[in-house]
């Protein structure tokens, strides 16, 4: 098999972690612009090709969900956060029952596992939840 | 508007390019700073597609491999235009503060 062909091969491989409506679409044009992009007798493909197809299908199946990409956090961040604030009483109880959980599993690491520092660091997440929770009891007064 | 997104769209608004022309030609505009990797192009190539700033111009069979074009949109002239105004109005102020200090010659 010649090198081109080997290296062709390994490259159609890693566009399999596409979507498929993606490769259905693209495959033979990220192909071309993959094999365009080779050195002569180029065998394997490039580490920082490989790392750039992988995360750029992860994105590319993150937008077929709708999903915004992890840049845009805030803006799920936000979405989120009004839903929650559509169904004030559902969501303090989710979230006082999550922090309450959090904390008795702080208390469970500190005495049954192999104790330290790091045991407290759910107490901040613990907490956040408790914050939400406590402004979501502002939405319910309104 | 990112980097990336704005080096594709300038290279297309030197007439209609597939993918690896694409790529030379980011690299050349960008004096060799940036290359875009597959990936990463087919990405941007996408979203601009879906947000209507490219379209697709033609296609050819190269090789036996499917070959596409791909062109600039008027909404995508337009939203070029938008940020090349900007980024010379931020790159002017810049260059005339940096003067006031001593730092570069106004160009």
């Amino acid at each position: 098999m010649t090198d081109s062909a080997d290296l062709e091969r390994h490259y159609r491989r890693l566009l399999v972690f596409y979507p498929k409506a993606f490769r259905e679409q693209h495959e033979q044009e990220v192909l071309a612009v993959l094999m365009a992009g080779a050195a002569d007798g180029q065998r394997r493909p490039r580490a920082s090709d490989c790392a750039d197809l992988l995360g750029n299908a992860i994105l590319a199946h993150l937008h077929q969900m709708k999903l915004h990409p992890s840049w845009d956090y805030r803006q799920v961040v936000r979405k989120s956060l009004a839903i929650e604030a559509r169904h004030p009483r559902r969501s303090i109880i989710v979230r006082v029952a999550v922090g309450v959980w959090l904390l008795a599993l702080t208390a469970f690491v500190y005495t049954a596992g192999p104790g330290g520092w790091w045991g407290a660091l759910l107490v901040p997440a613990a907490a956040l939840h408790f914050y939400l929770a406590y402004r979501l009891r502002h939405t319910l007064g309104r | 508007m990112q980097e990336a997104t704005f080096l594709v769209l300038t290279a297309l608004a030197g007439g209609s390019q597939h993918g690896y022309g694409i790529i030379t030609d980011v690299e050349r505009i960008s004096d060799g700073r940036v290359r875009l990797r597959a990936g990463t192009l087919y990405t941007a190539l996408e979203r601009l597609a879906a947000d209507g700033l490219i379209g697709v111009d033609r296609e050819e069979i190269v090789d036996n491999r499917l070959r596409r074009y791909y062109r600039l949109t008027p909404t995508g002239e337009e939203r070029l235009a938008e940020e090349a105004l900007h980024l010379r109005s931020n790159a002017h102020a810049a260059i005339e503060r940096l003067a006031r200090i001593g730092g570069v010659a106004t160009a």
